[in-house]
């Protein structure tokens, strides 16, 4: 077998140019009353995925402010609609009125959680290529419907204990159907670990008031990262590890929550970029497998308006 | 000739594989591609073909899903076709955001920004106002008759004292709008308040303080002014304005902005409460005048809590959120030299100093 130098994640942005694509961003987004909100997230998006590599080669966002556009007014027309009906009927004044509309109203969220995932997961990963070779989801949504109401019940009767099980459920199911080419990506968490971290996590942070945080945020990321495998069947699989430590997370934290916050949020662009060399930086990767030999499989999938959903219910993705 | 090559890498869409690569500019429109012995020329005009470039790279596409991609980091190759696709009228995103000259942007940014301080400060409170005004009275009601129950699980009513004060009022008869119902609440805060709609609460630390009836129809003509002006409403509208306001602003900017957003609200929104104290001070003084009251019960009121303010600063509640009361105090005086003369067309009324002795009775039986 051939002897491969490691590979090695970085971000190579830069604060001061990011800042003036948010600034832009800001003024068109601002200016066009929202309208140019889709290609301002295109901008952004594109910059840090063109500045994180690996092995010194660029990760490529194909989104396009066109498609994000199409997604971004079904997901207005979406919520325009059910937040019409949620007034309407609560305008009703009458008790069966304001009942049927909120069960509608969070009814709707919970339904729509799933969808976000599983609609988001397929176009951003569909869009993100490397060396070429373009990322995909292949997850099931029923399946993800059968974790959600499965775990969402076991969640409510165990008053949320379920809820660490839940997370790690969802997370092997979903990052287990992200495809890369031919390879694929696998995680495996386990519910009890997990609920043990956390547990040891909150309290330790109630004891020292709040100092801890930032070592459980260190556990968590850990968590996230250790677990996940990269496999290309017979031809080997590589192992992510993390290497950050709770200080580090104190110095990013900390050091961010100032430059922004004595900046008056100019300073934003600066903290993205730290935070982004910070993960990117602190996860090693490590295995036999051949970067060379991936073969392109990924069909593309071009409707965002999952992606768009999701940031108007603010529900982001973790890979 | 042979056109000059620069170093790039292919990716042929079909593996990972990166290939080491040269690419050249040999005429208009073209793009030769050299990898190991083969060699491509991509024609720059067809619509298959798409490029970005950032500070630190150019990358070319060409094809249909999946796509060959060549990426070259070479400076002079990005300048030279950069300029090569301008001058061909496919500039790209980047390229045409550099090209508004700087000035120009700084200058626009500027003009954005003073139009929006401007919106902030002016045209949003003003457009609230008017939205506050259309919005019907029944409103006002069902907001404070909702706060109320939700309020007074928490509090200690004295329903003797209220049915008392309630009397009290219906004999002030302001002439309001509103109809007006009156709470005495146990508690040693000295304050009052006003909810939309005519709920009125008087805690009792502040009946302890006063020493005559024209103190307490001072102090609720003042709070009733609050309903009859629908001060709360007002300032709800113009809190929830001005918070969407900064918050579509903000966009999807993370929490820290979102409290500085909150907070940065809450300040202004305070000093617009120290203005609608001032107002309430001076047009309940007004209805009282015209109800054949005398005005300078409020003259008195302030000062007693003024005076009481110095002692314990921070059980002052009515006064705490008005630090400016000496500003009040010397602004209603005025206002009563003016109203003065004929203050008391009616004499003092015998029926609300008994209302009134009544009221302080029945807090001294409680005690």
């Amino acid at each position: 077998m051939e002897i491969l130098t490691p590979k090695r994640l970085s971000f190579n942005g830069k604060g001061g140019d990011l800042f003036v694509i948010l600034i832009v961003n800001w003024l068109l987004t601002v200016v066009t009353l929202g309208i140019y909100y889709p290609w301002a997230k295109v901008r952004r998006l594109q910059y840090f995925y063109e500045h994180s590599e690996l092995d010194a080669h660029p990760f490529h966002f194909h989104g396009t402010g066109r498609e994000m556009f199409i997604g971004f007014i079904k997901a207005v027309l979406l919520f325009g609609a059910l937040y019409g009906v949620f007034i309407l009927l609560v305008m009703q004044q009458e008790a069966w009125a304001i009942i049927t509309a909120y069960i509608l109203f969070f009814g709707a969220f919970l339904l729509l959680t799933p969808l976000i995932i599983h609609g988001t997961y397929r176009y951003r990963m569909s869009r993100s290529s490397w060396r070429g070779i373009h990322f995909g989801y292949r997850g099931s949504l029923k399946e993800l419907y059968t974790i959600f109401i499965r775990d969402g019940l076991l969640t409510l009767i165990t008053f949320g204990i379920y809820g660490a099980w839940f997370q790690m459920n969802l997370r092997s199911y979903v990052l287990g159907h992200v495809r890369f080419g031919n390879s694929r990506f696998a995680y495996q968490g386990d519910g009890l670990e997990y609920f043990v971290l956390n547990l040891k996590g909150y309290l330790l942070t109630l004891v020292t008031l709040g100092i801890y945080a930032f070592w459980w945020q260190r556990d968590l990321f850990a968590y996230y990262v250790d677990h996940l495998r990269w496999d290309h069947g017979d031809r080997g699989s590589i192992k992510f590890r993390s290497t950050a430590t709770g200080g580090g997370f104190f110095g990013l934290l900390v050091g961010n929550f100032f430059l922004v916050l004595f900046t008056l949020g100019i300073g934003l662009a600066w903290a993205h970029v730290r935070t982004m060399r910070f993960v990117l930086s602190n996860i090693d990767l490590a295995g036999d497998a051949d970067l060379d030999k991936i073969t392109q499989t990924e069909q593309e999938h071009r409707d965002a308006t999952a992606d768009e959903l999701g940031d108007i219910m603010d529900i982001g993705i973790f890979l | 000739m042979t056109p000059r090559a620069y170093p790039a890498t292919f990716y042929d869409g079909k593996t990972s594989k990166p290939h080491e690569a040269l690419v050249a500019l040999p005429g208009h429109n073209v793009l030769e591609v050299r990898v190991g012995p083969e060699r491509f020329m991509w024609p720059l005009e067809e619509k298959g073909m798409g490029w970005e470039r950032n500070n630190e790279l150019v990358r070319i596409t060409f094809g249909d899903h999946p796509r060959r991609v060549v990426i070259s980091r070479d400076k002079d190759f990005i300048k030279a076709f950069v300029s090569g696709m301008g001058r061909s009228g496919r500039r790209g995103a980047y390229d045409r955001a550099l090209s508004v000259a700087r000035v120009a942007l700084v200058l626009f940014l500027f003009a954005v920004v003073g139009l929006l301080v401007f919106g902030y400060f002016y045209a949003i409170p003003w457009g609230a106002e008017r939205m506050a005004l259309l919005l019907p009275k029944t409103l006002d009601e069902k907001l404070g008759k909702t706060v109320m129950g939700s309020m007074a699980l928490g509090m200690d009513e004295d329903s003797a004292c209220s049915a008392l004060l309630q009397r009290f009022g219906d004999r002030l008869d302001l002439g309001h709008e509103f109809d007006l119902q009156f709470h005495v609440v146990e508690s040693d805060q000295v304050n009052a308040f006003a909810l939309p709609g005519g709920q009125i609460v008087v805690y009792t630390g502040i009946l302890d303080l006063m020493d005559g009836p024209d103190q307490l129809a001072a102090l609720l003509a003042h709070e009733a002014t609050h309903v009859e002006e629908r001060h709360s409403t007002r300032m709800l509208v113009r809190q929830i304005a001005g918070y969407l306001f900064i918050s579509l602003l903000l966009g999807d900017v993370n929490g820290v902005a979102a409290i500085v957003a909150e907070h940065g609200d809450d300040i202004r929104s305070m000093s617009f409460s120290r203005e609608l104290e001032s107002d309430a001070d001076l047009q309940g003084m007004r209805a009282l005048h015209a109800a054949g009251q005398d005005p300078h019960g409020m003259v008195r009121l302030l000062g007693l809590l003024d005076e009481a303010s110095a002692d314990v600063p921070q059980a002052f509640e009515f006064l705490s959120s008005h630090p400016m009361t000496t500003d009040r105090i010397t602004a209603a005086e005025e206002l009563a030299e003016v109203l003065g003369a004929d203050g008391t067309r009616n004499g003092p009324d015998p029926a609300m100093a008994a209302l009134f002795q009544a009221i302080r009775n029945e807090q001294g039986v409680d005690r």
